[in-house]
């Protein structure tokens, strides 16, 4: 027998049975969409938290600092504190593609009678590219030149009023009216001894601290939706950044020969020549390998900290959320399935007679179970193919309500078809149907010619 | 396959049955369906087996069209013996050898006449083109040209009965097994059905073997086999042949 004639012939006993293989066809429209819609409720809830962890955490990042265990009997403390020599050595690991230092430093700015207490992020400029970050206005700090600062877009909420102590962001939600891009900022590089000098802590033995230098620092740009507090959060809201050679160029130049505070010094208390990192940035090539570079900078002394484990944990609840959804639509494919075998044995009952004289008259076994297996595989087809459009509809009525609703959801997109989720579907669809009627198709099979010519 | 099947037209005995037993168990008892059997078939025949209900009529064509294996015995039908076959090389040497007239018609009632008779070649993958003219050209051979396209609802008895005729004569089979064809019809209309069945065995030279319990009907044929209890009692020739 051909193939297309075994085709149209199951066709058309299934169109015979008009309402039944509507009513089975309904249920695998139902198993279907509910699969796809599960699944894809999962994938949007993972995408938007990949998202929102994007935002926050540099996924293949690891931070690397000295340890704070300086014991003499380890290793020397000199040998681990982070130069440049260091970036070199990191860089040679396997998986990293990048290392990147960073110096900070405690600034303090003024804004009339305002003050804010920052921590001034220098990076060098591949860095500071690397952050991703939106410009509102101006562009990122350039290397070389005098020192420049780009503000983040929540950096200036922190502002207060040193007499009153009035935080008027926190208090009254008022942000800092200040055009940074026309103005530069009066800043003291030296932060403590500015505070020291202000509230006069006594001072140490040296007597009352001297009012440090102060510096008016231009703006290089802002960050996209500054000082708005209706913006999205992102990893590089809170940080002031500047180029790291010209940071560390007024650093020497601010602090001379003294101690700049934070850098370590020698057992006689005199600064190192050299000016040594806080935080060394390893980027690694991929997600997966951020583990392994984490735990080679363990080894080899240093603290070393990345979001790996965390993230890895966030993943493994979210693979559980899918499975759970997918198993909670699968449950309505399996009843659907459960549908299928039943339509088709009943079928196969009200056909023993034809099925009898189709033996009878020389129709293959074998394509009489074909048959029976095009039958159950095209319900599952039509019920694939019209469950997922069906779950398009859905999927797309969900979005519109989580859309507009005020729940922690408000505004994402919760569920995501991407192509793949559909393709399977359809095809899981017809293998389930056609599984389904595997067993009635060998009854049929199976059924004695005879009684064809059995006159009831 | 066609050197075979020349072979076979040649032959002269299409059919022999050799000492054929079939037994059922109902309950305790045993029942002889058929208690030694044997006789054959020339072809060009048009015999007709006769006997009461339960005479073991129905057994023997179920057991020579295939379809119900013998307790014991042979049978051999153009040259095979179909007694040792599997049901799947059974349902191929029926395809090909065989054509079916059934009691009660068993059309399908979703396909119309043309399609109907088409169906054993469907089976046989012959494409649609080539077996729409060949069910047509079987519908006009059986003067049902003016319900081609019509559904087994829309037409009479005899006239369905003419398309289950075109249907098992479609293939060319060497041997057509009917099964009490005219049951379902008045005696006119029956009438009319044998004499058809008759005139197109004779020009095609195929093999017809007619069950039925109407001894009246059974005339039509050459032979006749009176069957009772499960056993040949008389083989009745209606003519001599010419060439003996």
């Amino acid at each position: 027998m051909r193939f297309s004639d075994m085709l149209k012939m199951s066709l058309s006993n299934l169109w015979k049975r008009k309402i039944r293989t509507f009513l089975t066809v309904l249920g695998v429209v139902i198993g279907v969409a509910s699969i796809i819609v599960m699944v894809s409720l999962g994938i949007g809830l993972r995408t938007s938290t990949m998202e929102d962890l994007e935002n926050y955490a540099s996924l293949t990042q690891v931070q690397v600092n000295a340890p704070f265990d300086t014991d003499s009997s380890s290793k020397k403390a000199t040998d681990y504190y982070l130069s440049d020599e260091t970036v070199e050595r990191l860089k040679g690991l396997e998986h990293v593609v990048g290392v990147s230092p960073k110096l900070e430093a405690q600034v303090v700015a003024k804004f009339g009678k305002y003050i804010a207490n920052y921590s001034l992020q220098g990076l060098p400029p591949e860095a500071i590219e690397k952050l991703n970050i939106k410009i509102g206005e101006g562009e990122l700090p350039k290397p070389g030149g005098e020192l420049s600062f780009f503000y983040g877009k929540f950096s200036l909420q922190d502002y207060y009023d040193p007499r009153s102590g009035d935080m008027p962001f926190w208090e009254k939600g008022k942000t800092l009216d200040v055009d940074l891009m026309s103005k530069p900022v009066t800043v003291y590089l030296d932060g403590d001894s500015y505070t020291s000098a202000m509230y006069g802590d006594g001072g140490g033995e040296d007597g009352p601290v001297k009012m440090p230098k102060k510096y008016m620092i231009p703006t290089a740009g802002i960050e996209e939706g500054f000082n708005d507090s209706e913006s999205d959060y992102t990893a590089t809201a809170w940080g002031i950044y500047c180029d790291l050679e010209a940071l560390k160029e007024a650093l020497k130049k601010e602090y001379k020969n003294k101690v700049i505070p934070g850098q370590p010094t020698s057992k006689t208390g005199k600064p190192y020549k050299e000016i040594f990192y806080n935080t060394l940035l390893v980027d690694v090539d991929a997600m997966e390998n951020v583990t392994s570079v984490q735990k080679a900078i363990q080894d080899l002394g240093y603290n070393a900290y990345s979001d790996a484990e965390w993230i890895a944990q966030e993943q493994n609840s979210m693979n559980m959320i899918q499975a759970v959804l997918g198993g909670i639509g699968a449950v309505s494919l399996l009843v659907a399935a459960i549908g299928i075998a039943n339509t088709m044995m009943m079928s196969i009952y009200e056909r023993t007679k034809e099925i009898g004289v189709m033996k009878v008259l020389g129709c293959d076994m074998r394509n009489i179970r074909t048959m029976f297996l095009m039958e159950a595989g095209y319900i599952g087809f039509f019920g694939g193919a019209v469950g997922m459009g069906f779950s398009y509809l859905l999927s797309a009525i969900i979005n519109q309500l989580v859309m507009n609703s005020d729940s922690e959801f408000g505004g994402m997109t919760i569920s995501i078809i991407p192509a793949w989720l559909a393709g399977l579907s359809l095809v899981f669809a017809v293998l389930i149907g056609m599984l389904a009627g595997f067993f009635p198709a060998r009854r049929a099979m199976k059924l004695s010619a005879l009684a064809a010519i059995k006159n009831e | 396959m066609a050197e075979k099947k020349s072979s076979i037209k040649t032959m002269k005995n299409v059919i022999t049955v050799k000492d054929l037993y079939r037994f059922y168990q109902v309950g305790d008892t045993k029942v002889k369906a058929l208690n030694g059997v044997s006789f054959t078939i020339r072809r060009g025949d048009f015999c007709s087996i006769v006997g009461t209900s339960g005479s073991g009529k129905s057994t023997l064509l179920n057991m020579l069209a295939g379809l119900e294996k013998p307790t014991k015995g042979q049978v051999v039908i153009a040259g095979n013996h179909i007694e040792g076959m599997k049901e799947n090389e059974l349902v191929r040497f029926r395809q090909k050898h065989i054509g079916f007239i059934f009691q009660s018609f068993n059309l399908l009632s979703t396909m119309d006449a043309v399609e109907n008779v088409a169906l054993p070649l469907t089976f046989q993958g012959v494409p649609e083109k080539e077996r729409k003219k060949r069910a047509v050209r079987m519908l006009k051979l059986v003067g049902l040209e003016k319900h081609l396209d019509h559904r087994p609802t829309q037409m009479s008895g005899g006239q369905q009965q003419r398309v289950g005729i075109a249907r098992a004569l479609v293939v060319q089979p060497e041997i057509i097994f009917a099964d009490e064809p005219t049951g379902n019809l008045d005696s006119n209309t029956s009438a009319e059905v044998m004499r058809l069945m008759q005139r197109i065995v004779k020009e095609h030279n195929q093999t017809m073997i007619m069950v039925t319990h109407d001894n009246y009907l059974a005339q039509f044929a050459d032979r006749i086999f009176h069957i009772r209890d499960g056993k040949i009692q008389k083989i009745e020739e209606k003519k001599k042949e010419l060439e003996e």
